[in-house]
């Protein structure tokens, strides 16, 4: 299917849509990163590098990012080719993907861990409303510059845990605060109670695509679980590339018996279902982040080898490949100036596929859990922990089922369109 | 004559190469999670022995896994033992492992032989269908239908089929391979019993097999219908159904072989997700328990029977291969 769209327009309308809803997340960010700089450069640097980790980095990535991207391909757009072309649905896909791994921090409303009052938020359907009550936060007495960054600071960054917020069915206030949560009423002194006018302070927080047994947003959980499954299947298929090219040309060049001891080793590792290496091979070692992508990204090299190695072979007898190697051109020389041009399509092609089996390969051991660990929220785990909620909670596998699928259709359907776009003469649909 | 006998030598010959290079791969396999298995952290004794247990019983039950030795004498007598065909005893199950692998296994080859049965039948029927219009409606529609079940992943197929079947409509068993009350049932009860359990397996397993094989089918069957010898035929005035069945099929099957072979030496080795959604008693299941128990005989065990069924499944499909196309050999044998 193709739309009349070009690919910069989707982009641009991507960030544009982002920056209206959560225009003054945007905003708070920037003035946070603003005051970050300042604070750095003329105050206390020290105690501000303290204060420095992931996430704030991560938030002022996507702040600058989603004003100077939009602005950037705008005026870039007559000098880039690729985004001239027209967007289908894969492109459209893989943009939306992107732009969930890029501004994850300020797409999600919430933390993707974050619980609280776990009996009035688990298992809620998607789009339920829950009233929340907001209890003043303490105040520290010294109000300097650092406070004042340290408390943007926690209003931008989204923590795991709030203290400050309560989730209630109904809130009646007298001389002191009694809220209700499923039918049980609690007190609570009126002086940590927010008030607006006289009446405590309850906004409404909406659940988009409900919440898992422990009350967590699957909203946001699903943001960040594209973060980790598009990380894994990059993070490993650059492994695999450079296991697969270099262990081809090295096989395939020298020949002889490093070659034919390459290709046996090849053909054990083919001959034996590969997903149980891996599952041995974590089970045993422990399985993390690292440790999945390393194993995923060794276990796939076997089919860009022979790829590589077919091709060397054949190009050993080619004129110009013996007079590269007669002039006296290094090895990595060889591979870089004479092999890769060559083979640089199908070896596209094949990472592309590769890709998407490594993503499916991720969701499928965060499955039988042996992924990436409790840690970061994964799709393949939140379909697994749906399982048990199946009667009760559809929504719970509905959405990771649903958004995986859509990743790996992508991913076969824009290695199908690359291996079209070089080798035209197959047919494609 | 004397060439059919050359031809039969030759065959021969390449068999044989086949099955040595095959056991030589599959030794150095099982060497490999051998020492895998050794050098990785952890302890298999350790769920058998209790704080309280005396050091000197604590030996014994090391001693009694031959955990003792260093690595290399381990290997020696694994290697020897293997000659043997003996496999020890499962840690867990304290049976001798090739009974238990028995066990699990005549599950495996019937249910993964069914499979087998519907991807290729169904996916064969499919691609003729389809490609007696090529570009027509049906066509279109299963090609993308293909293209869409080939991106499901088993498991979301698996847990999808429990909630429509299981969940809303309550017809079909949801897990496990027969009903608890099975044992009074009579034989026609409880074969029915058994197959109302196998169908939701069966389907989960085998869509994705079916995509593919339609998918590859179908555009084998569309590349031998533009090829000029087809023109010939229909302008010598043959009809359609013997193009197809005489010529188009035996020269589009060839490839199809091969990755039947292949997938066919996958199922051996356990429907892993399948088996883990649905409580089945398979050898992807086994593996998988060995290997998290450590359980260190009955993980090499697992894998010495699947490599071989997948090494079987291959050379099966080599041999058909060749046997409908006669140049294969030579080139196999070059």
């Amino acid at each position: 299917m193709r739309t009349n769209i070009k690919i910069w327009q989707f982009i641009v309308g991507i960030c544009a849509i982002i920056f209206l809803v959560r225009v003054v997340e945007i905003y708070n960010s920037i003035e946070l990163f603003l005051k970050f700089l300042k604070l750095l450069f003329f105050v206390d640097t020290s105690a501000t590098i303290d204060h420095l980790n992931f996430m704030l980095i991560d938030n002022f990535i996507s702040a600058i990012f989603i004003i100077s991207l939009p602005v950037f391909i705008y005026f870039k757009r007559k000098r880039i080719k690729l985004i001239q072309e027209k967007l289908n649905i894969t492109s459209a896909v893989i943009l939306v993907l992107i732009a969930f791994f890029i501004f994850a921090p300020i797409i999600s409303e919430t933390n993707p861990d974050f619980e609280k009052n776990l009996n009035m938020t688990k298992l809620l359907p998607p789009l339920s409303e829950v009233k929340v009550l907001s209890l003043v936060k303490e105040e520290n007495a010294q109000q300097d510059e650092l406070w004042q960054f340290l408390k943007l600071k926690d209003e931008v960054i989204k923590n795991s845990f709030d203290e400050s917020i309560i989730f209630v069915d109904s809130v009646k206030s007298g001389s002191e605060v009694t809220y209700y949560q499923k039918g049980i009423a609690t007190q609570i002194d009126s002086a940590k109670v927010k008030y607006v006018g006289n009446k405590p302070l309850v906004h409404k927080e909406i659940f988009l695509l409900g919440t898992d047994e422990l009350g967590r947003d699957i909203f946001s959980r699903l943001i960040y679980g594209a973060r980790i499954s598009l990380f894994v299947g990059f993070a490993s298929v650059i492994i695999t590339m450079i296991l697969g090219l270099s262990l081809g040309f090295f096989a395939g060049f020298s020949g002889g018996f490093i070659d034919s001891a390459l290709s046996r080793f090849t053909d054990m590792l083919l001959a034996f279902p590969v997903i149980f290496l891996i599952v041995l091979i974590l089970a045993l070692f422990g399985n993390s982040l690292i440790s999945v992508i390393i194993v995923l990204g060794f276990s796939g090299w076997m089919s860009l080898f022979k790829i590589v190695r077919g091709e060397v072979i054949s190009m050993k007898e080619k004129e110009y490949f013996i007079s590269a190697k007669m002039i006296g051109l290094s090895n990595y020389r060889l591979l870089v100036k004479e092999v890769m041009p060559v083979i640089a399509a199908s070896i596209v092609v094949n990472l592309v596929f590769q890709y998407g089996n490594v993503i499916l390969a991720e969701a499928a051991l965060s499955f039988l859990g042996l992924g990436t660990g409790s840690n970061y929220p994964s799709w393949g785990q939140m379909i697994e922990a749906g399982q048990n909620y199946l009667t009760s909670a559809w929504w719970m596998i509905f959405f990771p089922g649903i958004i995986l699928f859509i990743t790996l259709f992508a991913a076969n359907d824009l290695g199908k369109k690359i291996n079209s776009y070089y080798n035209p003469r197959i047919q494609s649909w | 004559m004397h060439k059919e006998h050359y031809m039969k030598n030759e065959t021969l010959k390449v068999l044989l190469k086949r099955v040595v290079s095959s056991l030589i791969v599959l030794f150095l396999l099982i060497t490999f999670i051998f020492i895998l298995l050794r050098i990785s952290p952890g302890d298999p004794t350790d769920k058998f022995i209790s704080p309280k247990l005396s050091p000197h019983l604590l030996a014994h039950v090391r001693d009694s896994f031959n955990l003792n030795s260093t690595i290399w004498d381990q290997y020696e007598s694994f290697v020897v033992n293997l000659c043997k065909g003996d496999f020890g005893i499962s840690y867990n199950y304290r049976m001798p492992v090739f009974t238990v692998v028995l066990e699990y296994l005549r599950f495996t080859l019937i249910f993964s032989i069914i499979s087998f049965a519907i991807q290729i039948g169904f996916g064969f029927l499919l691609a003729i269908i389809s490609v007696q219009k090529i570009n027509g409606t049906v066509d279109r529609i299963f090609s993308r239908l293909s293209l869409v079940i080939y991106a499901v992943p088993s498991f979301v197929i698996g847990v999808f089929l429990i909630y429509l079947f299981s969940v809303s409509l309550k017809i079909l068993p949801s897990s496990g391979l027969s009903s608890f009350d099975s044992a009074d049932y009579s034989f026609l009860q409880s074969f029915f019993d058994y197959a109302k359990h196998m169908v939701l397996p069966l389907m989960t397993l085998s869509l994705g097999g079916i995509a593919v094989f339609y998918k590859y089918l179908r555009d084998n069957l569309e590349e031998t219908y533009n090829k000029p010898f087809v023109l010939n035929f229909r302008a010598n005035g043959v009809d359609e159904r013997t193009i197809l069945l005489k010529h188009i099929i035996p020269n589009a099957i060839g490839p199809l072989i091969a990755v039947a072979g292949v997938e066919l030496g996958l199922l051996f080795g356990g429907a892993l997700i399948t088996e883990v959604i649905f409580a089945l008693p398979g050898m992807g299941r086994l593996t998988i328990n060995a290997i998290l128990s450590r359980d260190y005989p009955l993980v090499v065990g697992c894998t010495f029977v699947s490599g071989v069924l997948v090494i079987l499944s291959n050379l099966a499909a080599d041999l058909l291969k060749a046997k409908i196309d006669k140049r294969l050999v030579k080139r196999i044998l070059n």
